[in-house]
């Protein structure tokens, strides 16, 4: 008969109980064990082999980003628990120089440092990891976090040989089909014809390049001072970055149309209408709302819930169209009430057959471009989704986003955000 | 809405409010200090007169108040469920202290019933997970009936001295018949998922149901909480229940796996409570924790709609109710809402944690 149990009793009542979705209404509650994000930030994404980070190792990357959130932040280094970054392409995982990464930033030896790999969902999952290990109590603060240097880390020893047991399961060795290939092959099963991919990917660069004109991007970027070697002349000098360089204005559906296809001679998938090979990094510091009230942070928006899905290895690209449904039932939202999808373009193709069969409206996906315009740094990608997200869902005066990629060998993963 | 009457409880927040089935100007109310989370009760006795609602008389009680049942042999006595578990019988004309105390319930007693038809017992049920038969003369329970989690509800069937039901947290209406022997089920003949899955195509369509995306035909497959249910008093076998997913399902007791008759979708928070009206078989009140009252039809009554295809409706078309009014006077959760049996019909009175009892005409808000 302890005034606690009745209490908790009413509480479960009116928060729907375990397992009831509460729809939108619900999720734009503020309550105190809400995991809200403080602060978010990215570096500029820059052209692999070519931009301006292509001289900056991943742990440099890593570095910058962290420092940059523990002073947009003004939090208390010592403060944050953990840290997850999501990294894709390193060797060992990159768990040894992340956590150097993460001393050279300026965090006390007290902060712990984890490296995961989920492929191109990793800045994701790190972010969600977090939140779960906040919402779990077993950590107060903690920062999700990914990085990609493909200038210096992508190239053919990315996946291990096959062994003759893997080979000798169909299913299998389809994990090993590379993305291009089998993307090309579900643009023709899927009918997504060149002209709309090359439709699609124009409306990225037009998009992207109007918010960099427009100055979209500078919330979220952090400048990161770095040594570059001129190609021409050899020199190194240093130099500080600050946007992205993928972003070519001026494309259109026709100069598209002119590049020739990249996997298959009747193809329709090419360099200008995937996403580019970039280096890039972004972080989010992510606590309970009553942590962060008590420290005094700047509450920018809250994680909601997210979703991971299988699909076949071959149809990998079908990724968000089964995540995102899935975070739907779990959230109890429609995609009426979300104001803005960011969905990785892995591909034109695949990026816009999940937004046909959702049936999400062109204007609310990647309202600023996305990969195909300025790169997706592997790991890095789900981490960036969450600044350029909640940044321009707060400049739009809008509230609910939902940021999802397709995940290379047939998987998917979504997430529910909200503005504040 | 035009006229209605109002009474205050103040320092008191009500859990429940019944008519007398006696007179056609006497109701109670049982309520709780500080939200009944912690503190004492109060039980209203209210008279209706030429000046309105006045108090007749009060009962203080040293643990919060849940809910009450007026004695259907003794116009003067009414049962109270009390949070230290005890059900206490008062009489009107014996001051300050119940006449009959029975304290078996090892947690908050929740609910009680008075036995209609036969009229010499009455039920209550716990959060300690069982129901317990009582007579008002003897101090010690005839009968306990497990549940085996929080029991939110329980009642008579109004056709039926014998048979009783009972809803629990665990999404489930139990119901037990006291003429089957004692065998290991304990009275217990039949078990109604109240989420079982549906049956057949919803008709009409559901607008919106809470939880689910537009056009989805049905929200509620995920178990939840029951915290309120009602025996329909012409159609003996018709139960409504309703809790914490907000939406009201009403259940064939004769076909306890078929999944729901009809639903009920529109609450926008917890279902607290429902009543049938005495007066017509397809209309139900209910209150919730959204602060509003409304008033339903069950759709049983409405022509035989025309499916999508212009086919006639199957058997086992789930009818979705129709809301046909809704009271927004409460400021705090509406906790308890019970119906007038007398006088032209539709009366009812309603409570809520803004420490008012509320009177008023269901009618007003039909023409509205």
């Amino acid at each position: 008969m302890g005034a606690l149990d009745r209490l908790s009793a009413l509480g479960s009542q009116l928060s729907g109980g375990a397992g009831i979705a509460g729809g939108k209404a619900k999720i734009l509650e503020k309550n105190a064990d809400d995991i809200v994000v403080t602060a978010c930030l990215r570096t500029a994404i820059t052209r692999g082999g070519k931009g301006q980070f292509k001289d900056t190792p991943a742990a440099d990357l890593m570095a910058g980003a962290l420092k940059a959130i523990i002073d947009r932040s003004g939090i208390n280094p010592g403060l944050v628990e953990d840290i997850c970054v999501g990294t894709v392409l390193a060797p060992g995982g990159g768990a040894t120089e992340m956590r150097a990464a993460a001393l050279v930033a300026g965090f006390p030896e007290t902060a712990a440092v984890r490296t995961l790999n989920r492929q191109c969902s990793s800045g994701l999952q790190a972010c969600v990891d977090v939140a779960n290990q906040i919402r779990s109590g077993m950590i107060e603060i903690g920062i999700g976090a990914g990085v990609e240097s493909m200038s210096t880390q992508y190239g053919p020893g990315a996946v291990t040989e096959f062994s003759d047991l893997l080979e000798s399961c169909p299913e299998a060795a389809n994990c090993k089909v590379p993305m291009g290939v089998l993307s090309e092959d579900m643009a023709k099963a899927r009918g997504v014809s060149r002209a709309s991919q090359d439709a699609f990917a124009a409306a990225s660069f037009q998009k992207a390049a109007k918010a960099q004109a427009d100055g979209l991007f500078k919330e979220e970027i952090v400048p990161l001072k770095v040594k570059f070697e001129d190609p021409k002349s050899g020199e190194t000098r240093e130099i500080v970055v600050d946007r992205d360089d993928g972003i070519r204005p001026g494309t259109t559906v026709e100069s598209l149309g002119k590049i020739k296809a990249a996997f298959a001679k009747d193809g329709s998938i090419h360099a200008g209408n995937a996403s580019q090979v970039s280096d890039g990094a972004a972080a989010v510091l992510l606590m309970r709302r009553s942590t962060a009230e008590k420290l005094g942070q700047t509450i920018i928006g809250k994680y909601i819930a997210a979703s991971i899905v299988g699909v076949k290895p071959l149809l990998m690209g079908i990724g968000p169209w089964k995540a995102i449904p899935k975070v739907f039932e779990l959230t109890g939202i429609t995609k009426e009430d979300v104001d803005i999808f960011e969905i990785n373009e892995a591909f034109a193709s695949q990026c816009l057959w999940c937004a046909n069969e959702l049936g999400i409206p062109q204007e609310k996906i990647n309202p600023k471009g996305g990969a195909i315009a300025f790169g997706h740094p592997l790991g890095c990608t789900g981490a960036r989704q969450v600044s350029t997200l909640l940044y321009e869902l707060k400049r739009r005066g809008q509230q609910v986003g939902v940021t999802s990629m397709c995940v290379g060998t047939g998987m998917g993963m979504a997430a529910v955000w909200v503005a504040e | 809405m035009a006229s209605m009457l109002e009474f205050r409880t103040p320092g008191f927040n009500p859990y429940a409010v019944k008519y007398s089935p006696y007179y056609d100007s006497r109701l109670a109310v049982a309520a709780s200090a500080n939200y009944g989370i912690v503190g004492n009760g109060r039980l209203f006795c209210l008279g209706l007169g030429a000046a309105g609602v006045q108090l007749e008389k009060s009962f203080d009680t040293n643990d919060a108040l849940y809910d009450l049942a007026w004695s259907e042999i003794n116009e003067n006595q009414l049962v109270v469920a009390c949070g230290d578990g005890s059900i206490k019988l008062f009489d009107m004309g014996v001051n300050d202290f119940p006449v009959m105390n029975f304290h078996e319930h090892k947690r908050e007693a929740f609910s009680v019933c008075w036995n209609p038809i036969s009229k010499d017992n009455f039920i209550s049920s716990s959060w300690d997970g069982t129901v317990k038969l009582w007579s008002p003369t003897r101090n010690a329970s005839l009968t306990t009936l497990p549940i085996g989690c929080c029991t939110y509800s329980t009642a008579f069937s109004p056709s039926n001295p014998a048979l009783i039901s009972a809803v629990s947290a665990d999404s489930q209406i139990r119901l037990f018949d006291l003429r089957t022997p004692v065998s290991a089920k304990y009275h217990l003949v039949s078990i109604i998922p109240v989420h079982a899955p549906l049956s057949g195509p919803v008709l009409p369509r559901l607008a919106s149901t809470p939880g689910g995306p537009p056009g989805a035909t049905y929200a509620g497959a995920v178990p939840a909480e029951i915290l309120t249910h009602d025996w329909n008093k012409y159609n003996t076998n018709i139960v409504a229940a309703a809790g914490v997913d907000r939406v009201i399902r009403t259940f064939d007791v004769r076909n306890p796996t078929g999944g729901p008759r009809s639903l009920l979708a529109g609450h926008e928070y917890a279902v607290r409570r429902l009543a049938w009206s005495p007066h017509a078989n397809d209309i139900l009140v209910s209150a919730s924790y959204d602060m509003t009252v409304r008033v339903w039809t069950d759709g049983s009554t409405m022509l035989p709609a025309m499916g999508p295809g212009g086919q006639q409706m199957l058997d086992n078309t789930v009818r979705s109710g129709t809301q046909l009014g809704l009271m927004n006077r409460h400021t705090e959760f509406a906790t308890g809402v019970d119906w007038c049996l007398f006088g032209t019909g539709g009366w009812v009175a309603s409570v809520g944690w803004d420490e008012r009892v509320l009177l008023w005409d269901a009618h007003t808000l039909l023409r509205g």
